[in-house]
This record gives C-alpha cells, structure tokens and sequence, in this order.
C-alpha cells in the first residue's frame, strides 16, 4: 500500500543523488517510516542501488521512526534534570542523544512540537542583538537590515574587516573567518556556499535562537556569502528537530524571494535525519551528496574539495550572524567588544543549573559565574561540575568558574571554549554520571568509520559505568594509550575530541578514577 | 617521479602514488587492515597512520599521496598506535576463525604482542544464517573494515550486502538483511576474498577440517570459460582433493576476481557421476567404456553416414561454452572445411 503511495509522488521526486535525503524526509513525512519496501522503491526510482539506499536510511536516527513520535531527550543537562523519570512515565516515547533544547530540560517532542512550549531567554546585545526579535524582513530592514544587499560592499572590504575583527568560526574548530572567505574566494569557481545549521553538540541552542528570533539575521550574511563568492547554489543544513527553525527560515527565504534579493540565486533548506555527525563540515558534504554522514579524510578541506568536489565556504549560523555588525561598524569596533584580551562577542548557550536557562549575547573572555549572576539569574544550587562548551570541550571544576572561558584561560583544566554550551551541573549529579552520558552520546553517535573512535568510545563510556560501581575495567596505562590514539588518529573532530572530558574528570577527580590503579 | 625522505632515506616515487605502495617499493612495510588495491583508498582503520612533517596528526598511508620534499617516518612513536588499534579491534572480535580463512589482525596481534584489555559488553553482534549454499558469515569477526561492501559498490556494482547503522550498533550485513540469494548478489564470493579477518567463508559440504593456510595451492586456469581466469586450487594434503579455490589480485586477467562458477563449482572434479573414460552406446542401448580411437571412430563414422544421407547442411556443431578460444577455432574450421556446414553455434553467445 504505502508503495503504492510513494509511487503517486514519484513526479515530484528529483532523481539526483544528492535528493536523496529530501526525497527520504518527504516520503517519511507523506507516506510514512521508511521500510525495506520504500527505500527499495525510492532506490529504484532514483536509480541508486537498493543497498546504497538501506546504508543511509540506516545511518540517520529517524528515517525509520513516525514523524508523530514521542521522543525523549536523555542529553546530559536533561539526564541531569530527571529526563529518565520522563522516559519511563511516557508510553511509547523514544530515547534520543540530544533535542537541542536544553535550556527546557528535560525537553520532550511530540512530532514538531516541543513541550514544554518554547520560550527564549536572552538579552539585547551589540552584535547579534537577540532581545527583540524581527517578525518580518520589514522589521529586520527597520533595524538597519538589508543594508549590505542594497549597496554590496567589495570581497577585499569584508575579508580586511573579518581579518580585523580576529572574528572564529563559532561552530566550534574556532577557524579565523576572514582567512576562510579569502581562501575560498581564491580557488577557481564554481563555488558553493553551505550554512551549518546542524547544531547538535548537546547543551548547544544558539543556533537556533538565531534562527527563531531572527532568522532574517542569518540569510543576508549567506547571500552575501554568494554574492561575493558568485555562487549561484547555497544551503542551509539544519538539523530535523528545530521545527520552529525551520518554519521561520522559510518563511525568511520566501520573503527574500519575494523581495527580488534571491534573484539569480538558489538558496535552499537541506534538513538533517538525526545524525550529530552530520554537523561535522565534511560529514555534512556526504549527506548533502546523498550518501552516509561519514567525515571525508582531510586535507583536503572543503574550501578546496567541497560540496560536489567544488570549493566550499561551510560556516556556522552564529559566524555568519555577527557578520551584518561587523561590516556596519567596523572590524576593529567588533574586536573592542571582548573582554580579558578577547575579541568580540558570542552566543552563550546557558542550561542547567541556573535560575534563567537561556542564550545570552556576551563578550569572549567572560567568566562561567559572570556569565551566570550576569544573565542567567544565578546559580540554582551548589556546582558540582561545569561543562564549558558542549560535549568535546571538556569537564571543569567548580574552581574553574573564575577561568575566562577562552582557550587560554580554559587550557590549564584541560578544557576548551568549543561552542560556548555552559552546562552547569550540580553536586548532586556525579562528574562519573556526566562522564559516563557524554561517553555514550560520543559511541552512539560516533559514524563509525574509524577504529579509534568506534571502539574507543565505547569502552570509555563501559569504563565509566563500571566506575561508578566501583570497577575497573583497565589499567589507568592501557586508558592513558587509549585516549591518545583516539585524539590522534582518529579522522575527525568527533574522535579527536572525545578524550578531553575522560581526561577533564581523571584530572578533576583524581579519586573516582582510583580503582583504575589496582586492576 | 618526485623526491622524498623515507625514515631518515632520500627515495623516489611517482607523483601522486599512494604512500603505502611507494613504502612497500622501498622495502618498507605498514599494515593495513581496510585498505585494498581494488577498491577507493578509505583511510577507516588507521592502522597504517604515519607521521609526515608539517602535518598537525599522523596521517593514514594508505589514503596520503607522496608529495616532493614531504619527510615521513613509519618506524619511531608512531609504531604504538598499531599495537593500541590492534588492541581496540581484539577487543570486539569474538570469534577470530569461523571458516578457516586467514585472519589478518590475528596476524598482526601475533607479530605486535598485542591482547584484548577488555572485552566490550556490547561486542556481540545479532548472528547471521543465510540460506545460501556457498557463503557463510559471522558477525562477530567483523571488523567493519568495509572492504566488502565497497568491494560490491566499486568493483562488482551490485547491490548485496550494507553497512548498516552508526556507532556501536554499525554492522555489515546482505541488504536490509535479507538472504543472499534474494539481494542482487551472484554469489560470486568477491566479498570473502577481500574480508581480511574471513568474516565471510566458504561453506562447504564436502571439505576439509584444515585452515587455508594449510592446503597446497596448484596454479590453474579456470576451465569454465574462454575468459581464461587465473585460479589456484587448495588442496588437502593429505587427501589431495580439491576443497577451494581462490586467486591472487596479480593474477591476469582477472586481477583476483572470479564468478560464482571458478569459485564454487569445483566439486565435479571428485564426483562419483563424473564420466573418466569414453563411453559408447552398444546394440544392447546401454553405454559402455571403450578407447578414445574407438569412441572417435564411432562419432566419426556417424556423422559421415548423416553427411552421406542427408547432405553436410544436416550436420551442426554446437561447442562449449567451456573450450578456450583456439578450441572453438578449430571447431568451426572442423565444421566448415572437414564438413561443409555453416552451422556452428557457441553456448558462449547466448
Ligand atoms: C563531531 C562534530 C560535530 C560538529 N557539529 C557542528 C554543528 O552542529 N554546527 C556547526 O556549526 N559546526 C559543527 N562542527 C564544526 C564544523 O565541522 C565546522 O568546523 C564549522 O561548521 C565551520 O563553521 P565556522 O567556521 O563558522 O565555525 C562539528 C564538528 C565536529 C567534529
Ligand atoms: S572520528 Fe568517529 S565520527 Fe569521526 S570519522 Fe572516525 S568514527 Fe567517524
């Protein structure tokens, strides 16, 4: 029956590989979860081998799941804030790694709806300004919106500004923007220009405040992007859980259209299938092109051999967002917004235990406890531990929260500023607990590709169960060896990273690890 | 050719070759476990990561192409980390044997010293039962290397067996699981002879007890087809039957390769039913053994009693699909010059 459906819709699927993943979401959407028979007959309308087609409906979390499906975020914020009591006391709710709604912890969706109902919780600032939203491109354009589409500064002007402005990716490698756009625009076109719009490292909900409050924010940087770098084809990658996001930037890109400010351009939403490591840049690439989000091995790197082998510029939402200030008023002007030797601003996403979970605009070099008396209405209990910038950034102390959270001021507790997802945890919950979470997160949602990271993760994550129970289950020496091959030889970011909160919580909490030295 | 520095040695390469074979030219060996020649340089085991100057982490290099000037070290630090990702595979694979085949990590456990710290709780993977005569395979020697399924996507472009899943629950397995037999594959056993751990094996009614590396190897060429596949017969050594047959990537012109028939369909060879010497039907209706003269003879003097009764256009010749090309030269000058008839047919052509 249900193929008998999808072949109804076969008019209005494109057959090229790289609609593979929209074509997938929308038979999810219209005919229903994604069996062997639809994928099969998907396969052969597309003309892609059947088996090429199980591997990737198999690789996201949801293809095969209802769009009507309760699912449960157990991410360490909502484990923390009673996310298990929620699974148990929801028939039929699914458990997922991470909804990116942290600041509503312990949050639960119900097809595109999330409960409890969103509310954001921020402040006006300098840069990206998310205290009022914009409505319309009407309000955006009332704001001083729209400006740098009306009269397009030149490339020279914005690589010297983002050069000044010392402005880092904000998706969390931290690459100098400016040096991005400059190489891009130097290799030969065509070019593509891709918004990473993924966001999935758990405590992280920035992105999508951007989306949602201001989505018109993010698309004029991203057809600048393209006009700058004559890309006639951008995308904006987001992930399948931000409803709301999605419906807004919609709504933004027809106004665009409308507006006569997409003319000669293609500038569409690609949306993810539940994959954290669809957000890694390259993985990104793979799915776009229809295939497994399985990082590429780099060199080369995507502003060579990007998008279709094509050079690339793939940048985060937050990045892209604070670009419209920094061409306004200047690099240098951006770069005096920091604080502590820091340049700028960023969005600060603030969950656990703090009286105002939000995402707060605030300079880099701000402290966790400034950045929790200051905007998120103070602490809510006694801190146990503190998660700097999402999952791979580390595990810090409660003595860390006079660190700046920058990559000098964070290096000494082994910890980095990631993505900026402050997460704070409470005495109560154990830095074994958040170790042993943040493990699992990292097996489950490990591609796979690579032994370091496949195998390592989980043994890490055993490892920390048994811990908290007292065992061990190797040698401190056999961990040590353990962790360096996952950072060094692993393929990407996702691996490389892992092994700093194990070595975070080994530093931290010298005596929970202690059972590791008697094996 | 571009120069580069090779563990303190100033060597030569090819621009652009891959820097595991421009090792191996130089007498310097890296293992590897998901790398095959046949098939895209993937880079997934990282058991053959090497460091190179200038680069901010060792690099795989099976996937890296020799540069000039480029400096890489095999031997030093980088060294330990074959030993920890041997390690990291041991510790997931149950069973190192289920078929007989060889097992490269075992290999290399052995030659590294290195054993499973740890056995991961959730190492043991849903078992397989296909219901197939010819392939067996056993999850839990998986190492996940891909070899095979991108051996069915690169190389035979056929729809067979998936990479399925992410994380901890990835596994390979025939499409959407089904059996092979109900999947695109033809059998052809391409898959097992790229697995390096022998997941995949040859399921067989009558073999043997002994592992491959056991049996005695006798070059041949298949006699399936005019295509001339190079193969090697593993025999027993003691019963000197044939129980297998595999062949060498360097082997013209299949480079490795077979189909279901040069692979499996070997066991004609030692049948009870299989015809060792002519037979020629007597007046009493049933056949009896005889000589080749005497057997050729009859054949002979039967097709000139038709060509004297009928005409040579009542005679056909119909070859085997099986006879190398000069045999089917020779058929049809037989049939046109020694008969006089065009009507020569291969089973090859349809
Ligand atoms: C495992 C992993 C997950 C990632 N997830 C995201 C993500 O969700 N959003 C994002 O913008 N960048 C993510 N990144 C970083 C991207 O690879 C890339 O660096 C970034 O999108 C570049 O944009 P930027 O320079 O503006 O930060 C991730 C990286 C890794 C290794
Ligand atoms: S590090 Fe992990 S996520 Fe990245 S390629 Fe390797 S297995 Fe995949």
């Amino acid at each position: 029956m249900d193929v008998l459906r999808l072949a109804t819709l076969y008019p209005e699927l494109p057959r090229e590989r790289t609609r593979l993943l929209d074509n997938l979401g929308r038979v999810r959407r219209e005919v229903g979860p994604i069996t062997m028979e639809l994928s099969d007959a998907l396969a052969d309308h597309m003309n892609i081998r059947r088996g090429e087609v199980h591997e990737v409906v198999s690789f996201y979390s949801f293809l095969q799941v209802p769009t009507d499906a309760v699912r449960v975020c157990t991410g360490p914020v909502c484990d923390c804030l009673g996310a298990r009591d929620l699974l148990e006391s929801t028939p039929g709710a699914i458990e997922v790694a991470c909804l990116g709604h942290c600041d509503l912890a312990p949050a639960m969706t119900r097809g595109d709806e999330i409960v409890p109902s969103v509310t954001h919780s921020t402040n006006d600032g300098p840069a990206v300004d998310l205290g009022s939203g914009d409505d319309t491109l009407a309000d955006y354009a009332a704001r001083g919106g729209l400006a740098l589409l009306h009269e397009l500064p030149t490339l020279e002007r914005i690589v010297e500004e983002l050069k000044a402005s010392e402005l880092t990716g904000y998706g969390g490698a931290g690459f100098p923007t400016g040096l991005k756009w400059e190489a891009v625009s130097r290799e030969p076109g065509p070019r593509f220009v891709v918004v990473n719009a993924d966001e999935g490292e758990p405590g992280t909900i920035k992105d999508r405040y951007v989306m949602e409050l201001r989505p018109h924010l993010l698309v004029e940087p991203t057809v600048l992007a393209m006009r700058m770098l004559d890309a006639s084809e951008g995308y904006i990658y987001l992930r399948e859980e931000y409803a709301t996001a999605r419906a807004r930037l919609q709504e933004a890109l027809n106004e665009f259209r409308a507006a006569g400010l997409l003319d000669g351009l293609a500038l569409e939403l690609v949306v993810g299938a539940g994959a954290y490591i669809a957000g890694e840049e390259t993985a990104m690439l793979e799915s776009m092109e229809g295939r497994r989000a399985m990082p590429r091995l780099k060199p080369p790197f995507p502003s060579q051999v990007g998008y279709l082998g094509r050079p690339t510029l793939i940048q985060n939402v937050e990045t892209l967002a604070h670009i419209p200030a920094i061409l306004r008023n200047g690099g240098e002007w951006w770069a005096g917004l920091g604080t502590r030797g820091a340049s700028g601003t960023r969005l600060w996403s603030v969950t656990g235990a703090v009286a105002k979970p939000g995402c707060y605009e605030a300079p880099n070099g701000i402290t966790t406890r400034e950045l929790v008396e200051e905007h998120a209405g103070g602490f809510t209990d006694e801190v146990g531990a503190v998660v700097p910038g999402g999952a791979a950034s580390g595990i810090l102390p409660p003595s860390a929260l006079d660190a700046p959270l920058m990559r000098d001021g964070l290096q000494e507790f082994g910890a980095g500023p990631g993505s900026a997802a402050v997460q704070v945890f409470p005495t109560s919950y154990s830095p074994l607990r958040l170790l042993s979470e943040t493990m699992r997160f990292f097996a489950e949602e490990s591609c796979q590709k690579c032994t370091p990271c496949r195998i390592g993760n989980r043994a890490l994550h055993h490892l920390s169960e048994e811990l908290q129970r007292g065992e061990a289950v190797m040698t401190r020496e056999k961990v040590d060896e353990w962790l360096l091959a996952m950072e060094k030889t692993s393929i990407c970011g996702l691996g490389q990273a892992s092994p700093f909160p194990v070595r975070g919580a080994m530093q931290h909490w010298p005596e929970l690890f202690e059972p590791l030295e008697h094996v | 050719m571009v120069a580069f520095t090779l563990d303190g040695r100033p060597v030569s390469a090819p621009e652009g070759e891959l820097l595991v074979h421009a090792a191996a030219r130089h007498g310097t060996f890296i293992p590897t476990l998901c790398h095959d020649d046949k098939l895209d340089p993937y880079g997934g085991c990282r058991m053959c990561v090497v460091d190179v100057e200038g680069a901010p982490r060792p690099l795989p290099a099976c996937a890296t192409r020799v540069a000039e000037g480029m400096v890489v070290s095999t031997n030093g630090p980088i060294t330990e980390f074959q030993r920890t990702l041997t390690e990291m595979l041991l510790s997931e694979h149950l069973n190192a044997s289920p078929g007989g085949r060889p097992n490269e990590l075992i290999d290399l456990a052995n030659e590294l010293g290195a054993d499973a710290p740890l056995m991961l709780p959730d190492a043991k993977r849903a078992e397989y039962d296909d219901r197939n005569k010819l392939m067996g395979y056993d999850p839990d020697a998986c190492i996940l290397c891909a070899r095979c399924v991108r051996y069915t996507q690169e190389v035979m472009q056929c729809s067979a067996l998936s990479l399925e899943g992410r994380g901890g629950h990835a596994r390979i397995v025939p499409t959407w699981e089904l059996s092979w037999l109900d999947t695109e594959c033809e059998l052809c056993g391409g898959c097992l002879s790229v697995c390096p751990t022998g997941a995949i094996y040859e399921k067989f009614e009558e073999g043997t007890s002994r592992p491959e590396r056991q049996l005695e190897q006798v070059r041949t060429t298949c006699t399936f087809c005019g295509v001339g596949c190079q193969i090697d017969l593993n025999l027993d050594p003691q019963t000197k039957h044939i129980v297998k047959v595999t062949s060498k990537d360097e082997y013209l012109p299949n480079e490795g390769n077979l189909c279901v028939k040069g692979r499996f369909a070997f066991n004609f060879v030692h049948h009870p039913d299989r015809l060792e010497e002519p037979l020629v039907r007597g007046d009493d209706g049933e056949l009896h053994p005889t000589t080749w003269e005497h057997a050729l003879e009859t054949a002979a003097t039967g097709l000139q009693k038709v060509i004297a009764e009928h005409g040579s256009q009542a005679v056909g010749f119909l070859s085997s699909a099986r006879l190398t090309n000069e045999e089917n030269y020779l058929i049809q000058k037989l049939a046109r010059t020694g008969v006089g008839t065009n009507s020569v047919h291969s089973c090859e052509s349809t």
